[in-house]
């Protein structure tokens, strides 16, 4: 009765705007219908963001598309989604249509193809705004659309309209992604990982337009990620996705300080964290995610679940309100044990040994320099698109790099796109003259001529691994001809590489049975165990590694960096890593350079870059990283670099920083006049002896 | 012509190339994460492209048809009386009839037994050639992709150069001295020795992208040969289009025949090919049309079933064919 | 800019000059002008036939070298592109052709790519419906079946109407048969003539373009971009003719203009079944009668062709796309 009463007194702001009840989603599938979202129930409120979290497979970015009715033609969807009561799986396309974008609106991930190439910024602004309001004006339509860009932070809005799209960089892009979405003030956003393919700082822009963009509008927002950090500083809500389904649902608070599902649990656990110095070793969630095709009956994370029971093999727990708990749902038979005992993630997960390194102990100066680069520069000619493909400039993609690593180290180069950190580690393996300076292995300088045995010789202490396990191990070839690729050309004997590819298996954790499989029947964490196994097989002396983790899931990339970390206390490897993610970086670095536009602009030791950074690039991109901690993302002051990364075609005769420089702006006349005028030199500038910076006030 | 269609209708599979990456089970791309120990269900390449195959009634229609056509070819001059090159004087532009199955010529040959030969002809012509072009083809097209730079450049000019004169002229101008028993042999260099450009420059592109995978990459740096690289990783991978054009190039080939044998300049007699059975039908249309209708027929069966068995066989290797089916 | 533009042009010029030059060793290696005179009956004196020869620059018994560069004077210092075996100009001869090519190939181009592009987008939009199924079939019999079958077969379908109307509706030979001077009767009388041909070239023209298309259109519908045009509030239809037809009608662009040399020597069939003095059925000529400089100048003339096309269809690409348009 109670009940009833209220409801009828309720306003209009209390109402849902939007209402999920038990979607499902199947599609067709060679192997059989792959059940893409089983049951998703949500209600979304004005002002209100929701995020949904999940690895890839969760169902996360089906249940959005289904939302917007945009899901291909062979996806069946039941269930309902009201918006304002109206029910809309029922409306055909034209029908939703005239909701889309007007009321509903949504930002993609890839921000590089989501604008059309042919049409111009403005073009497609205007379509937005004429679509829903056909009586528009020129002159109402120019001012909206200069307004919109302004509001979204893109500078000469009125220029900028008659550009097009691929005259933006990609966090431009996705600005006019998010101006067109806002552009007839919408209830509803969804954003689809609307900044995975974005740098952090570029980053750290666009989730501060769309907190304004929120703002502005009072819209609701559906936020949808596999990245905790951006969800704790962005959600009210969460829901944590697995296998199609949510399995813990909460305010942001509680799902990051009192998680009830192990899943949950296991997620936070493994990623490792920027804002803390490393303590142990990271825990990795067993097993890989589920198959969505004739799915074995019972709860899908049992097979990967440390406290799963035959209750939980055998039937599929609803997500139900925890007891004792406030608006916390989870989806586990054995909630009330863990609620009731206090259970956490240490207690669950069981933390693994480390292995302690071959070289502990001993002082970095004492160590063997494996790599030693002086003053490497690489250039590339600038043509213009278009069919002349003439030569327009030069990008100096690695200018005048200087860097050592050496035995049993990590050394990391971190930086956004374009840097030039990755084009570095290319030039390394290349083993062919630098344009300019010079790269010596293992004491060994790499020259124009050098006969095939020196540069055998070579191949053999220098090995490389890619970031995309689907693409670098050969599909038509089985794991065995793969792994004994590179030790047939050490001109390895076959029983030599029997025995050593046997070894090799069993290094990686893998059953050495499995070496007839090919690579697409393994998954993305096995295979890139094979293709460390692949590189380790000539006993190396140095590993270049171009974001070996980021292609992975969450749950699986803290096995392959503990994997990585034990090989090189075992073998004594050393390590030159790339990486974006910074929180990896701080996890499994010894040193770190932070390279911008091909400079290093800051080197120095993990504890010191991370700890006391010198540089102001350093200090905005390490605060740019999200924090999967709701509490410090919310009380933590961010500097937010403005503008983008300069063209690399560009020359600068002073230091090429500082027109983004936070610390520009507060120097006298004389000062700024030095910036732009003397090009800084790395050089030593606090307490450490080599933790140096490239700033003239650092 | 032959060429453009040819490179402009492969454009749709690179993404095969490009996703051979991905595990066979590509729908369910979202869960590809099975783990090898566990009872993942697993459907192998070949099942699935043999089933996709199967799945198409059209592809399965023209494999029976090409297969039919291949014993006639082969076994048809067996069950009658007639030999190609033994006319009938008494007998001459006669209709069909129980003496003569499919009539005569104006000059009194059988048409059957004309047929039979011809058939065979157009066919050694077609496959021969459309795999001579397709090996010539990989080879040239990967050897110029693979190795960037100069030899880049260099190909790629010489290959521009070659497509600037229409291959058919060339062609034709090579086939103009054959004789009577040597025509087909001459015909076969000369479709070979000038089709396998545009082909050439296909194999190019995909392998473009090719080596921009990091595989291959990874082999590079791993210190592998380049000959390796190319025979060992670039040549398998391209495999699928290379079958696909092979069995596709039959039909452009067996194209080239019948214009080349129908202006006179290919196969000429005592040997015939259907191309030739055609120029010996245009005369007389009017007063035996049976001697073009018949050859005419055969000709539409050939090349429809190889297309259509090629179709099919691009849609059991294309990834994104919709062919899945609808859930329910 | 202009001066890229002169670049490639003289990078056109050498290719071509390279391209005709292997065109004249290759026809002069194959080619044997001498059998002409040896088959004659009687055969005419072995000094008389040099003579002949020696005069169009065509005797083997000249160095090809020197013969190469006596040709290629003659190019080069007069327009001169040499003479046929019985001493005829090749060059006004190929000139006089372009005409009948130039009438033969422009309506069923012009059919072609209309009906052609149209159900590309058609089908792609109906793809794998009844309507997709039925037009694809169709294209692929047109797309298999040899030009001279096709021919062929409507010859005797159009004899066959002939025949049953009792009157002479269609012309089976030639471009033009009516020789007074009425406008009127005139334009009847070509069309009489035309409309056979260009059924055949069109059949065979439409099918590449068909097929294309719907691919062009069928990758680019999948785009995120015409997604996200939905997401703004187009409807599919809305957003695959706004955006995704117009992206992917520049690959179809630079293919017609591609197209522009097979449009004079892809019509050999043609005019051979419906004996029409085009390019075509003159270089058919020329081979027969081993007339080397006469094949060489026609080779030269589509060679020429070839990368005016492939000029245009940079141009129109580098028009139509901002992407690679010049700034």
């Amino acid at each position: 009765m109670t009940d009833t009463t209220m409801n009828n007194t309720t306003t209009a702001e209390d109402k849902p705007i939007l209402e999920v009840r038990d979607l499902r989603v199947n599609f067709a599938s060679e192997a059989g219908t792959v059940r893409a979202v089983r049951g998703v129930n949500f209600d979304l409120y004005r002002g209100k963001t929701l995020g949904i979290v999940g690895e890839s497979g969760s169902g996360k970015s089906v249940t959005s598309m289904a939302i917007m009715g945009l899901l291909d033609k062979n996806a069946h969807v039941e269930g309902s989604i009201r918006f304002r009561g109206d029910e809309l799986l029922t409306k055909t396309d034209k029908e939703m249509s005239v909701l889309r974008g007007d009321r509903i609106a949504m930002v993609f991930q890839d921000p590089l193809s989501a604008l059309t190439p042919v049409f111009s910024i403005g073009q497609q602004l205007e379509e937005a705004l004429v679509i829903h309001n056909p009586k528009m004006t020129k002159e109402q339509i120019a001012k909206r659309s200069i307004e919109l860009l302004k509001l979204v932070g893109i500078p000469n809005a009125e220029e900028r309209l008659k550009a097009y799209p691929h005259q933006f960089s990609g966090g431009m892009r996705q600005r006019v992604v998010i101006a067109m979405a806002i552009a007839n003030n919408p209830d509803v956003i969804i954003c689809d990982e609307p900044t995975t393919a974005l740098d952090v700082t570029i980053q750290a822009q666009v989730l501060e337009v769309l907190q304004r963009a929120q703002q502005e509008t009072g819209a609701a927002v559906i936020f949808i990620t596999h990245d905790l950090g951006v969800i704790a500083g962005i959600a009210d809500d969460i829901i944590v996705m697995y296998a199609g389904r949510p399995v813990e649902k909460a305010d942001v608070d509680t799902v990051f300080s009192q998680p009830v599902m192990p899943y949950t649990m296991g997620l936070l656990g493994a990623v490792p964290r920027p804002d803390r110095a490393k303590s142990s070793r990271l825990v990795p969630i067993p097993g890989a995610p589920m198959n969505l095709v004739n799915m074995p009956k019972g709860c899908p994370f049992a097979p990967r679940c440390p406290l799963a029971t035959d209750v939980c093999r055998q039937s599929e727990p609803d997500l139900l309100p925890v007891e004792g708990r406030e608006g916390q749902l989870a989806a586990c038979h054995r909630v009330r044990e863990i609620v009731g005992k206090g259970l956490t993630f240490r207690d669950i997960y069981s933390v693994g040994e480390s292995v302690t390194s071959k070289f502990a102990g001993i002082p970095r100066e004492d160590r063997q320099v494996v790599l030693d680069v002086k003053h490497l520069k690489k250039t590339f000619p600038l043509t213009a698109g278009g069919f002349l493909r003439r030569k327009v400039g030069e990008v100096h993609a690695v200018d005048d790099v200087t860097l050592d690593v050496r035995e049993g180290e990590t050394v990391a180069l971190v930086g956004e796109s374009g840097s030039g950190k990755s084009t570095t580690l290319l030039e390394i393996m290349e083993f062919k003259q630098p344009e300019s300076g010079e790269i010596s292995v293992l004491g060994q300088r790499v020259e124009k001529r050098m006969s095939r045995e020196t540069r055998r010789q070579l191949h053999s202490k220098v090995q490389y691994i890619f970031q995309d396990p689907m693409s670098s191990l050969d599909p038509r070839l089985p794991i065995y001809d793969i792994l004994a690729e590179p030790l047939k050309v050490q001109k390895m004997s076959k029983e030599q590489i029997n025995d050593r590819i046997r070894d090799l298996m069993a290094l990686v954790e893998l059953n050495p049975d499995q070496v007839d499989r090919f690579p697409t029947q393994f998954s993305g964490g096995q295979r890139q165990r094979i293709a460390i196994a692949r590189a380790l097989a000539v006993n190396p002396k140095l590993v270049l590694l171009d974001e070996p983790v980021s292609a992975l899931d969450v749950s699986i990339q803290a096995g392959v960096i503990n994997l990585l970390e034990d090989l090189q206390n075992k073998l004594g490897v050393a390590y030159l890593f790339v990486a974006h993610n910074l929180s990896v970086i701080r996890h499994i670095s010894n040193r770190i350079a932070v390279m911008y536009l091909g400079r290093i602009v800051e080197i120095g030791s993990n504890h010191d870059v991370f700890e006391t950074p010198l540089h102001p690039y350093t200090e905005a991109l390490l605060s740019a990283v999200p924090v999967p901690d709701p509490k410090i993302e919310r009380t933590r002051q961010r500097i937010v670099l403005q503008g983008e990364l300069p063209s690399p075609s560009e020359s600068f005769s002073g230091c090429p920083f500082a027109s983004r420089c936070p610390k520009f702006s507060t120097l006298s006349k004389e000062q700024q006049a030095r910036c732009l005028g003397e090009a800084p030199v790395l050089e030593v500038k606090s307490g450490s002896a080599d933790h140096l910076a490239a700033c003239h006030f650092a | 012509m032959s060429e453009m269609a040819a490179e402009t209708k492969d454009l749709g599979l690179n993404q095969d190339i490009a996703n051979e990456g991905e595990p066979t089970v590509v729908v369910t791309r979202p869960s590809q994460g099975g783990d090898a120990q566990s009872d993942f269900k697993r459907t192998s390449r070949m099942t699935l492209y043999v089933r996709r195959f199967l799945r198409r009634p059209s592809a399965v229609f023209g494999m029976v048809i090409f297969i039919i056509l291949v014993l006639f070819a082969l076994l048809g001059d067996k069950i009658s009386p007639w030999r190609y090159d033994e006319p009938d004087f008494t007998a001459l532009a006669q209709a069909p009839s129980a003496d003569h199955w499919l009539g005569t010529t104006i000059g009194g040959s059988d048409m059957y037994a004309m047929i039979v030969r011809g058939l065979g002809r157009s066919l050694l012509v077609g496959v021969i050639s459309s795999v001579l072009i397709m090996i010539i083809s990989a080879l040239i097209g990967t050897t110029i992709a693979f190795f960037e730079g100069v030899v880049e450049k260099v190909g790629m000019w010489l290959l521009d150069m070659l497509l600037v004169i229409p291959s058919f002229l060339l062609v034709a101008m090579i086939v103009r001295s054959s004789s009577g028993t040597s025509g087909w042999l001459w015909l076969t260099i000369g479709i070979t020795a000038f089709g396998w450009i545009g082909y050439a420059r296909v194999i190019r592109t995909l392998t473009m992208s090719l080596r921009e995978l990091d595989y291959i990459r990874a082999a590079k740096f791993m210190g592998v040969s380049s000959f390796r690289i190319i025979v060992r990783h670039l040549v398998p991978n391209l495999g699928s289009v290379l079958i696909i054009n092979t069995v596709l190039g039959v039909v452009s080939a067996v194209n080239q025949e019948t214009a080349l044998s129908f202006l006179g300049l290919g196969i000429k007699a005592p040997d015939t090919s259907l191309g030739t059975l055609l120029m010996n039908g245009q005369s007389s249309v009017l007063t035996a049309p049976w001697i073009l209708l018949f050859p005419s027929a055969v000709l539409i069966l050939l090349t429809f079933s190889v297309q259509l068995i090629g179709d099919g066989l691009r849609d059991a290797i294309d990834p994104y064919s919709r062919s899945a089916g609808k859930a329910e | 800019m202009i001066k890229y533009i002169i670049k490639r042009l003289v990078n056109y010029v050498i290719m071509l000059f390279v391209a005709i030059s292997m065109t004249y060793f290759l026809a002069s290696a194959f080619m044997d002008p001498r059998s002409n005179y040896m088959a004659r009956n009687p055969r005419p004196p072995e000094a008389s036939i040099d003579r002949s020869l020696d005069l169009a620059n065509i005797n083997d018994k000249t160095s090809v070298f020197v013969r190469y560069f006596n040709w290629l004077k003659g190019i080069v210092t007069e327009w001169d592109w040499g003479l046929s075996p019985d001493q005829e100009p090749v060059g006004p001869a190929v000139a006089s052709r372009i005409s009948a090519s130039v009438q033969l190939v422009t309506i069923s181009t012009i059919l072609s790519i209309i009906i052609g592009v149209s159900l590309g987008v058609y089908t792609a939009i109906r793809q794998y419906k009844w309507q997709d199924r039925a037009l694809n079939a169709l294209s692929t019999l047109f797309l298999v079946t040899p030009a001279a079958v096709l021919g062929l077969l409507i010859v005797l379908g159009a004899i066959a109407i002939n025949n049953a109307t009792g009157t002479r509706i269609f012309y089976v030979t030639g471009l033009h048969s009516y020789e007074g001077g009425n406008i009127g009767l005139s334009i009847l009388d070509f069309l009489q003539h035309i409309i056979l041909p260009t059924l055949v070239l069109t059949a065979i023209g439409y099918v590449n373009y068909h097929l294309t298309q719907r691919t062009y259109l069928l990758d680019t519908m999948n785009a995120d971009y015409v997604r996200t045009a939905r997401a703004k509030g187009l409807t599919l239809n809305q957003a695959i003719r706004k955006h995704a037809l117009r992206t992917s009608l520049i690959p179809t662009t630079t293919n017609i203009a591609f197209s522009i040399a097979s449009i004079f020597t892809g019509a050999v069939i043609t005019e051979t079944v419906f004996a029409i003095n085009g390019l075509g059925r003159y270089f058919v000529t020329t081979i027969n009668d081993n007339d080397i400089n006469g094949a060489v100048c026609i080779a030269a003339f589509s060679g020429v062709c070839t990368l005016a096309g492939a000029l245009l269809a940079d141009i129109l690409a580098a028009w139509l796309d901002p992407r690679i348009r010049l700034n």
